[in-house]
């Protein structure tokens, strides 16, 4: 490639100006990745690059005349951020727009520039300065003054930027009409499954607040049980009375852990909602607390943990139930893997609490049933 | 691999986490403890593989427990600490 004069001293200035167009690069991509996370922003992408000389010289040699200055090109340093979500493009612009001096007269929200009959599928781009408040170094002023690029754009923009890119298609290039037909066809399903992605983000978000707000007011028949609602029904601590109970007979130290492996658990035990749980709670506290005392009394094991508590409560209700020992074994091998130890433990259990007021002998119904029911486990286990 | 053997009380705690301490160092440790010959563990010893525990998961690794005799294992029963420790 051969430049013209003009070219040529375009390109020298570039050459002078690479290491401040480095350290412009380093400054906003700092910037930029405290700001996303001092704002809880996680992306599925942050980059940055320098234009490089060849790519520059090919620019100058098709346009080169549009240019007074090497200062007249803005996207010599290219910064993208990749989104996950299409509403959180709307987000991080804005918080650019407070990072950056933006240049609005050649920012461009090409999302906004597609007419209704032509394909594509674009990012917003902003021409940025950094101000004096994120970098002032007298010995260089052009940090302030020498613009650069921040693209914007989802991952699915990001895809399809990246498809136009290798086919070389560009939106005013004509095509043939079945060429531009099939990629306005997929510009289309891109467009509408980042809005789609969104919205049901949105759904789930708005339903999580709304249980939380339903966990929080005790209104627990109307919370289905899942994940996400046990989590949240968990950090209300409901068995830390219990525990505290418990802890008492060895003047124990509670050690805080999770009840989430407990969740699968209480889905086999049949709990379809957060009140079915408060339900089982309210009925065998006692009951659980008796348990713990005839196997925690005399022994001197001065911590438990806190999940001790739902563990206990878990097993007096399968046995008042008259699922025996299967039930428990059932239990255990859901809790960590089948073992022959699981058997010798409900056996164990099965034998403490046939001394308790709360034991309720096996009903054959219920365990045929739960046998018909189970496939793995139980046809190897103690029946 | 990390052998266990006889009582893990208030008398030898001490002397055990001087054993263990060499374990909690680098990254991703796998530290897999055979408590075959282990007859007995205290509060003491449950604080101590739970500190263990603790320090290897945050380096990104992970602990096992094997081979335990089932009077060990009720103490991890009853205590609640089957939740927390990996026994295999």
């Amino acid at each position: 490639m051969k430049l013209d004069m003009h070219g040529e001293m375009i390109l020298d200035q570039y050459r002078d100006n690479l290491p401040v167009y480095n350290r412009i690069k380093d400054i906003a991509l700092d910037s930029i990745q405290k700001c996303l996370a001092d704002n809880g922003i996680i992306v599925t992408g942050l980059e940055g690059r320098i234009k490089t000389e060849k790519s520059l010289t090919g620019k100058l040699e098709l346009k080169g005349y549009k240019y007074r200055t090497v200062e007249d090109i803005t996207d010599i340093v290219g910064l993208r951020i990749i989104t996950f979500f299409s509403d959180e493009v709307d987000i991080i612009s804005a918080l650019a727009e407070k990072l950056f001096d933006i240049d609005w007269e050649n920012s461009v929200d090409k999302r906004k520039m597609l007419e209704i009959d032509r394909f594509g599928y674009m990012s917003l781009h902003y021409i940025c300065r950094l101000p004096k408040s994120i970098c002032d170094d007298p010995s260089t002023p052009q940090l302030n003054t020498l613009r650069f690029e921040l693209q914007m754009r989802t991952a699915l923009q990001h895809v399809w930027a990246n498809m136009q890119h290798d086919t070389g298609y560009k939106s005013d290039v004509e095509i043939p009409i079945h060429y531009q037909r099939s990629l306005n066809r997929l510009a289309g399903i891109l467009e509408l499954a980042d809005e789609q992605f969104s919205r049901i983000r949105k759904e789930i978000n708005d339903y999580r607040r709304n249980v939380q707000s339903l966990v929080a007011s005790g209104n627990f028949n109307e919370v289905p049980l899942n994940g996400d609602t046990f989590r949240s029904y968990s950090e209300l601590q409901p068995f830390k009375r219990l525990v505290d109970k418990i802890a008492t007979i060895n003047q124990a130290e509670i050690y805080d852990d999770s009840i989430m492996p407990y969740y699968k658990v209480l889905l086999q035990m049949g709990m379809k909602t957060i009140g079915d749980i408060e339900r089982m709670r309210i009925e065998n506290s006692d009951s659980a607390y008796q348990l713990a005392l005839i196997q925690l009394a005399g022994t001197g094991l001065d911590i438990i943990a806190y999940s001790v508590a739902l563990q206990n409560i878990c097993i007096v209700h399968i046995l008042k139930q008259g699922f025996g020992e299967a039930g428990l074994v059932r239990m255990f091998d859901s809790l960590y893997g089948e073992s022959d130890y699981n058997i010798q433990r409900a056996a164990r259990i099965y034998q403490q609490a046939q001394k308790t007021n709360f034991f309720v002998k096996p009903n054959a119904d219920k365990l045929a049933c739960m046998l018909r029911r189970e496939k793995g486990p139980l046809k190897r286990n103690i029946l | 691999m990390v052998t266990l053997d006889g009582r893990l009380d208030t008398s030898n705690a001490d002397q055990f986490q001087q054993d263990i301490a060499p374990l909690m160092q680098g990254d991703k440790p796998d530290i897999d403890i055979d408590c075959t010959g282990m007859t007995y563990t205290s509060s003491q010893g449950l604080r101590l593989f739970l500190t263990l525990q603790k320090s290897v998961m945050a380096r990104g690794g992970k602990m096992v427990m094997r081979n335990m005799n089932p009077q060990v294992k009720e103490v991890f029963d009853i205590t609640g600490f089957s939740n927390i420790i990996t026994i295999v």
